[in-house]
């Protein structure tokens, strides 16, 4: 296996932590590596401790180790929490606070603004990853325009590292043949469903969903759609299933808090069948919870989400390109069998950026709803949150309120026929099933790749979380062990799964601190 | 038989004012000649509410209190339709009130028709946002305590440039009229109708 190379950059809020990072990683995507980043943050805009880390390797990278190889404070006071993350041989930078001294304070002053000095660490830190600076200089110029002193900054850097440093040791990277996309989960869902022909959004901010109000709204005259911030949740829930009955092709998103308020819409498309999508990316709660941290917690909420008895559909991408793919199937499958369906992510998902094809060229893919809309001079029609008959009339009567839950449950069953099948990776023959779902996909698979007798473990990702597949209790029950992990406490797919068949855990490994898992930890749960 | 009007007979009690509401409106829509297609109704949860089945026309029967941001959602997928919101003051005043705040900031085109009989009725008569302090209903047995809601000072505190009319529901001409303007106004417009509800009333009239 290739070495994988893990880069921390710590500081304050307000030192630029995300945007060196994201610089970072589009230098090191743009030098033709595979990465996943992953940020951690405080709810609060200044002070606190921030990080940034990035794992990246000239082979695929599924998952953020937490062993780092290169630890940057850009602060005094911000590394030293980390040491037990440091690897063997750790070179760490910092400003005259141990370690290799990076005198960032000072380098500032030279440039006249204290704002520099995560440019400046980037400097550095590409002329010990031995970058091409040329190219480095090319993606800040990009993003900074024609400011001169964000290139001194990086010069600065840089000539301060080729004075001090030694190169690392690094595989040398060929470009890319096609350029590759640098997105966070949230973008990714965004990208889905523009090119599934999404035509309004409706949010309210909630972390981590956040992002994908932002990115609709940042492209909305080029995707031509329209995105709208309303009062609360409660109304852009509203507003989304309005769209739909117009014709439109709607969804809305916010974490658990903000989908709580959201439940009686879930129920509302239920009943007067409209395609909806509400995108819910998880964080940890109860109640406000964690609202930076993540968490796999709202897995039961999903799944029930809604009073009555009414068919919804629930997916869960693993990783940034499925969800650009079930963003997309998402407002299709909403469209096509007019229901609710929830797109489950997670704060790892949605702010963790990996490269990734691009996505700009994907065809556009489009499945129509073939419910009658006004104004196409359709028969008219009530949509009704009643029970109510094919017109949209309410009814009450025994026979009809029956013969209406049927249509429902028959709608089920027509559901699970196009729903997106689970993803498994290893072979048939391993004894060992590893059975997640979601982000934590990523730290299994990573994981995977050094286990001790490879051949033995397979693992199974559920993609469709609701309704479940009827042959998953055949695969799982086809492994002699079968170890559930979830990014939770309660073991939630765990329970799902044995409210809806017989299948049983030999063994969970749970994580419920609000971090994800690492690569490392699961290696050492299974081993 | 109206275009407009659904083969389903009202279920309203004898004397109600919301059959004021469906003649009025009914002969406004017939008056404006507003395309039938085009026109969609968005229908709060309550008596008025259950209006929605003995009209014909493009509806939705949405949630109580969230008539208002549907209609959002459905002017702002298609412009080119005239969207109509009718509720009651529970559903649009107190579970809806915020939403109806947004709306009128924002100035969207619709027009939202209140049957406001300050009282919720068709849970059978507790008190509602605009039923007086000091009234006794059945959830309020030592009387209201606090003050109403005033729906259309708050319209026009706002945005003054929305229309905000009140109007007797007792009076058809006068309801007729105030409609008529309600759906030519450009821009948000609250129409409040004020009645008594047969039923459960007394207690206000006391």
């Amino acid at each position: 296996m290739v070495k994988i190379w893990t880069i921390k950059i710590a500081g304050p809020a307000g030192t630029g932590i995300k945007s060196v990072g994201n610089l970072l990683s589009q230098i090191l995507s743009q030098s033709g590596y595979y990465l996943k980043d992953y940020s951690e943050y405080p709810s609060l805009v200044r002070g606190g401790h921030n990080t940034y880390q990035v794992s990246f390797s000239t082979e695929l990278v599924f998952a953020v180790y937490r062993k780092v190889d290169l630890m940057v404070s850009l602060q005094t006071g911000h590394w030293q929490e980390h040491q037990k993350e440091f690897s063997k041989n750790i070179i760490l930078l910092t400003d005259n606070d141990g370690g290799l001294n990076l005198p960032l304070a000072t380098m500032c002053t030279q440039l006249g603004g204290k704002i520099y000095g995560n440019i400046i660490a980037l400097g550095a830190i590409c002329f010990l990853l031995n970058i091409n600076k040329e190219l480095a200089l090319k993606v800040i110029k990009k993003h900074f325009g024609q400011d001169e002193i964000d290139h001194q900054a990086f010069e600065l850097g840089w000539k301060y590292g080729a004075d001090n440093f030694q190169k690392l040791k690094i595989d040398k990277a060929k470009k890319f043949k096609k350029e590759k996309m640098i997105v966070d989960g949230n973008e990714a869902v965004g990208w889905g469903l523009y090119k599934a022909g999404l035509n309004l959004f409706a949010a309210y901010p909630m972390t981590p969903a956040t992002g994908l109000l932002h990115f609709l709204a940042k492209n909305q005259d080029e995707f031509k759609i329209r995105v709208i911030h309303p009062e609360d949740e409660i109304a852009a829930a509203s507003i989304a299933c309005g769209a739909s009955m117009a014709g439109g092709r709607s969804a809305t998103g916010t974490s658990g808090g903000g989908f709580a308020l959201m439940t009686e819409s879930v129920s509302l498309a239920g009943a007067a069948e409209l395609g909806v999508v509400f995108y819910l990316s998880q964080r940890p709660g109860p109640a406000t919870g964690m609202p930076t941290w993540t968490s796999q917690g709202d897995l039961l909420f999903a799944v029930n989400a809604g009073h009555g008895e009414f068919p919804k559909i629930v997916l869960a991408p693993g990783d940034q390109r499925e969800a650009f793919e079930l963003g997309k199937k998402s407002l299709n499958l909403a469209n096509k069998f007019d229901v609710p369906v929830i797109l489950l992510s997670d704060k790892n998902l949605s702010e963790s950026n990996a490269n990734i094809d691009d996505l700009v060229a994907e065809k556009m893919e489009i499945v129509e709803s073939k419910k009658v809309i006004p104004g196409k001079g359709q028969k008219i029609k009530l949509y009704n949150s009643y029970e109510h008959d094919e017109a949209g009339f309410s009814v009450e009567e025994a026979n009809k309120t029956k013969i209406n839950a049927q249509m429902r449950l028959k709608k089920i069953e027509k559901i699970k026929k196009f729903l997106p099948k689970a993803n498994f990776y290893g072979s048939i023959k391993a004894k060992k099933l590893i059975v997640c779902w979601g982000s934590v996909k990523g730290a299994v698979l990573e994981a995977m790749k050094t286990m001790k007798n490879k051949e033995e473990w397979a693992v199974l990702q559920i993609v469709s979380l609701w309704p479940l597949e009827e042959n998953l209790e055949k695969i799982i029950n086809s492994f002699s062990e079968r170890i559930l992990i979830e990014n939770n406490a309660f073991g939630q797919l765990g329970q799902l799964l044995k409210s809806a068949m017989k299948v049983d855990f030999e063994k969970r490994i749970l994580k419920y601190d609000g971090r994800p898992f690492f690569p490392e930890e699961i290696k050492e749960a299974l081993e | 038989m109206s275009q407009w009007l659904s083969e389903i007979k009202p279920t309203w009690c004898p004397g109600c004012g919301d059959y004021v509401i469906l003649g009025t409106l009914k002969t406004v829509l017939e008056k404006l000649k507003l395309n039938q297609d085009q026109t969609v109704i968005v229908y709060d949860i309550g008596c008025i509410g259950n209006m929605a089945d003995f009209i014909k026309a493009w509806g939705f029967h949405s949630l109580h209190g969230r008539s208002i941001p549907t209609a959002v959602g459905i002017k702002n997928a298609n412009p080119k339709l005239n969207v109509i919101v009718i509720g009651g003051d529970g559903g649009i005043y107190g579970e809806g009130l915020g939403h109806m705040i947004a709306a009128a900031r924002l100035n969207l085109d619709i027009t939202v028709i209140v049957a406001n009989n300050q009282l919720y009725s068709l849970t059978t008569g507790q008190s509602s946002p605009t039923t007086p302090k000091g009234v006794k209903t059945k959830s309020t047995p030592k009387g209201v305590e606090s003050v109403p809601v005033l729906p259309l000072e708050l319209i026009k505190t706002v945005n003054p440039e929305a229309l905000a009319q009140r109007v007797n529901g007792s009076q058809p001409q006068a309801v007729m009229k105030a409609i008529e303007e309600a759906i030519k106004h450009q821009g948000f417009d609250l129409l409040d109708i004020n009645q008594l509800c047969v039923s459960f009333g007394k207690q206000l009239v006391q």
